[in-house]
């Protein structure tokens, strides 16, 4: 996001038909740009130009066409700018960098907050570990369970889940899991989640009904969730755990 | 609402190749498990750590020597009587116990139906 004040101004001049790998340079250019979220940029094609060929390009010429010249600017803070011009250095191998003094007068974005680029957040909570011990073999609905189980938890908005193969073991059936070659094994399978609280009941009643033997271990845990970037208003209520718990 | 009961949740660290009267550990682990009765018995092989036995456990092409979890789940009371033997398999390692409530899900049990 640009702020009022000064700023530098970078106009890249490149042909068209300008190779960079297997994509065109100024293509290239734009999408590195964007990668490296740089305020706004823009591609324009001139009607014509010459430049370090002395060759004359315009529209009316057919054979000049795909060699028409093509212009990039873009606007960001010296910092930015300072940053990722060495990498614009290196990309043209044929063309011309310009970077001159400009002054942002209005930097306004209409509707649509712009994302923030915060450090992560931790935020600590006590919460529920939930383990769901299975076989590898056991099916729900022609599916591995352990796969319907996840799908189950992540459309319920269920905050993570951890899926877990045992090389050894036995429980409910009372057989030995063991690892076998790779076709037809049936391993002992562990499926932890971690939630607040409130979830716990939703996630039983979602999960429990799914199996035909298993276990679930529940415990009390602390969390410490590193969060990146949270729009204010979701933030307020994912902590706010008693508000509304099926809200989310 | 399914019926939950307190337990205890046993993990045991260990290394693959530990081992106890010739067996490799975990087996021996199991089958005292299963002599006294206890629900089940889950082995996880990590991919990479450190601890008691040794320095860094990691996946090499040979001669690896990877960190092992055992967890353990049952009633404090079966937990009780497991904890001498297991104390007794271990020569170096680490036994970490947790409160817990289960919930035990059977073919044929009551809850099945739910």
């Amino acid at each position: 996001m640009l702020s009022r004040g000064p700023a530098k101004k970078v106009t890249i001049y490149v042909n068209e038909d300008t190779r960079h790998h297997m994509d065109s340079l100024w293509s290239a250019l734009l999408h590195f740009l964007r990668s490296r979220s740089v305020a706004g940029a823009t591609v324009l094609r001139p009607v014509a130009g010459f430049g370090a060929h002395q060759a004359l390009h315009s529209m009316d010429q057919e054979e000049r066409m795909e060699h028409m010249p093509i212009r990039i600017e873009f606007i960001d803070s010296a910092e930015r700018v300072h940053e990722i011009l060495p990498s614009l250095y290196d990309m043209v191998e044929d063309g011309v960098i310009e970077v001159q003094d400009t002054r942002i007068v209005k930097a306004a974005v209409k509707g649509r907050k712009p994302p923030a680029r915060t450090p992560h957040r931790e935020i600590s909570a006590p919460a529920k570990l939930i383990r769901i011990y299975l076989g590898e073999a056991d099916k729900h609905g022609g599916e591995p369970l352990y796969d319907a189980i996840v799908k189950r938890l992540l459309m319920m908005e269920v905050a993570g889940a951890t899926v877990y193969r045992g090389m050894f073991g036995y429980g409910a059936k009372r057989h030995k899991h063991r690892e076998g070659f790779l076709i037809s094994r049936d391993c002992p399978i562990m499926i932890s989640v971690i939630e607040q609280p409130s979830r716990l009941d939703e996630i039983l009643d979602a999960v429990a009904p799914m199996m035909q033997d298993g276990l679930i271990v529940i415990s009390d845990v602390e969390s410490h969730r590193f969060v990146h970037a949270l729009p204010p208003d979701t933030t307020e209520e994912d902590s706010d755990t008693n508000a509304s718990p099926t809200a989310r | 609402m399914l019926p939950r009961q307190p337990a205890k949740l046993l993990r045991l660290h260990f290394s693959e190749h530990d081992r106890f009267n010739g067996a490799p550990l975990y087996e021996a682990v199991a089958d005292a498990c299963r002599r006294l009765g206890i629900a089940g018995i889950t082995v996880f092989r990590a991919v990479e750590g450190y601890g008691e036995s040794a320095g860094m456990h990691t996946r090499r092409l040979l001669g690896h020597d990877q960190p092992m979890v055992a967890t353990i789940v049952d009633t404090a009371e079966n937990v009780g009587r497991l904890m001498p033997e297991l104390a007794q398999m271990l020569d170096t390692g680490m036994i970490a116990i947790s409160d817990v409530e289960m919930i035990r899900i059977e073919a044929h049990g009551p809850e099945s139906g739910t």
